[in-house]
């Protein structure tokens, strides 16, 4: 059974599309990311899987239950990082994880939880007292509560320290390996780049790709950059490399030697062999994998 | 029991907010000078039967307040700051999140009814007074029940409205209303009297709609069925019974309503 089904979901308001037809599956045991830029309906889509929006068209389920008319149960299944969440002022840290413990018919210690999430210190002061990285810390623990079978987390990494990311990073891993489906969107391509087994883009409310980072890798122009020095180039010389096999673009820096070549990987020697043959000294050669920058910028065209 | 949940730590968070204790510990306090004052100014007889019509006024003025003040936020404001995204974010429906904030925030203003009237029941009894138990219990419970009529509007209010300033200015309103309702029957008939058509009192219409607020109600209930010395009407819609029922619609329609409209809405 699918963790999330996603049917042409959508959601409008007045005249703005903020979801437009969203049709997604999530399996069971993924790391799925969900990434693209601030305002693209990532967190629409999320906030309807919570039943905080009511899709204006389609339907969500979670594990086979309907988010909206089945919503208390389709929760039942979740711990949730949710967007533009406060966190009770006057309630302390371990009273908010009590909160979630009874909530949720669990039994753990809120001590342990605490101190998984690295605040195991601060579980005794009122949560009016933390800062934004504590607070974000304190709710990702109120989201491990109970083992969930799907944990999902809008922007989880906000307002963390690298350091702090990465430790988020490694308890997703470890939920993960646990069993559950991890869901999180994020804007920013290098968190999701580095634990993701599948990414969607989002652009304007629509799904642009679905893919593995690698799939999506490999659907832009083959995966690899070729940067390549030359003593001299012409423009029948580029036209020529744009025309070999597995190239797909091919174009002159600004400093008039440099040659930038994305291609397939299997392409790389038949463009140096190309200059060679065109009486081009290649003086210098490098290649690069395409980032997901590059991906994000070819799928948004926004950087 | 999700709704037990929420309306264990809803009943922490009202009764630890300092606005909350200064409201209960001025209906304590109201009680029991009340009381106090009772035996001095009142002709008597000194029961705790005829001392619930005595400050039935006081408690009708106080109660409503209170009831308002800790029900008008108790949605709205952690809509606006994003608590209720953590509580909703949790297997709570929407029902159990407004019935648990209700019963949550009920139990201080029941608490401080029932410390209330136990110091007043005390100080009426001691040293010259007489206690009638079942007229007294009587008249805890409809203070009581007035006051999850107030508590519960509050809250309707606050499931209601999107924005706390809407929540603040209708729980307001509802407030300045309750204190003028209760002088309306006499300035009408003042205003009649004025114009010359002494005798034959307020038209049967306005007298109804005048009988509808939850207090002049609860002032029916007091003086019908509890007061000895205190007396209603003849006519069918001032019964005490009638008046009950009045509260009980207050209580559950209002809430019921608002339920309906945020169960559909997007939030935050």
């Amino acid at each position: 059974m699918a963790a999330i089904e996603a049917t042409e979901l959508s959601k409008r308001y007045g005249t703005l599309i903020a979801l437009d037809r969203v049709d997604l599956t999530v399996e069971e045991g993924e790391i799925f990311g969900f990434l693209g830029p601030n305002g693209a309906g990532k967190s629409t889509f999320i906030n309807a899987l919570l039943d905080f929006v009511k899709p204006t068209h389609g339907s969500v389920s979670v594990f086979g239950q309907d988010c909206q008319a089945d919503s208390v149960r389709a929760r039942e299944h979740l711990g949730v990082l949710p967007e533009g969440y406060s966190v009770y002022d006057r309630l302390t840290g371990r009273q908010h994880l009590e909160y979630a413990i009874r909530s949720k018919g669990a039994d753990e210690d809120p001590v342990d939880v605490l101190e998984r999430v690295g605040i195991r210190e601060a579980g005794d002061r009122k949560a009016s007292e933390y800062s934004k990285g504590m607070a974000q810390r304190l709710v990702l623990g109120m989201a491990l509560v109970g083992e969930p079978d799907l944990l999902l987390l809008d922007e989880p990494t906000t307002g963390l320290d690298p350091n702090g990311a990465a430790e988020i990073r490694e308890i997703l891993r470890e939920e993960n390996e646990r069993g559950a489906t991890i869901f999180f969107s994020s804007h920013i391509l290098e968190q999701v780049q580095a634990v993701c087994d599948r990414v969607a883009i989002l652009q304007d409310g629509s799904v642009v790709a679905v893919d593995t980072i690698q799939g999506l890798r490999e659907a832009l122009g083959g995966g690899t950059k070729l940067v390549v020095t030359v003593d001299r180039t012409e423009p029948s010389i580029l036209e020529s490399i744009r025309g070999l096999e597995g190239v797909e673009t091919a174009w002159l820096d600004e400093d008039g030697e440099t040659v930038e070549i994305t291609c397939r990987n299997d392409a790389k020697m038949d463009v140096l062999v190309a200059f060679h043959d065109a009486g081009v000294d290649v003086v210098n050669f490098r290649t690069e994998e395409a980032s997901l920058e590059d991906m994000f910028v070819e799928y948004t065209g926004r950087r | 029991m999700s709704w037990l949940v929420i309306a264990r730590q809803e009943a922490w968070l009202t009764a630890t907010a300092r606005s909350v204790r200064l409201l209960a510990g001025l209906l304590v306090l109201v009680c029991a000078v009340g009381a106090y004052v009772f035996p001095v100014f009142d002709p008597g007889p000194h029961t705790t039967a005829h001392f619930g019509g005595y400050v039935s006024g006081w408690l009708g003025t106080l109660v409503p307040l209170i009831g308002l003040v800790v029900g008008y936020n108790a949605v709205v404001g952690e809509r606006r700051s994003g608590a209720l995204a953590l509580s909703l974010s949790l297997p709570h429906g929407r029902r159990d999140v407004v019935f648990g904030k209700l019963l949550g925030r009920l139990a201080p203003v029941v608490a401080a009814i029932v410390a209330g009237a136990l110091i007043a029941g005390a100080l009426v009894v001691y040293p010259f007074g007489e206690l009638a138990l079942a007229p007294f219990l009587a008249f805890v419970g409809a203070t009581i029940t007035l006051g999850v009529v107030y508590t519960a509007l509050g809250v309707a209010i606050s499931t209601f409205v999107a924005t706390k300033t809407r929540a603040t200015v209708a729980a307001f309103g509802v407030y300045v209303l309750v204190v003028v309702w209760t002088e309306l029957e006499a300035a009408i008939e003042l205003a009649l009297a004025s114009i010359g058509s002494p005798g034959e009192g307020v038209p049967t219409a306005v007298e109804v709609l005048l009988a509808l607020e939850p207090t002049t109600a609860y002032d029916r209930i007091v003086a019908g069925a509890i007061d000895p010395a205190g007396s209603v009407g003849d006519a069918w819609y001032l019964d005490e019974w009638v008046a009950l029922a009045l509260l009980v619609l207050w209580a559950t329609v209002p809430l019921a309503i608002a339920y309906r409209r945020f169960a559909g809405v997007d939030l935050p």
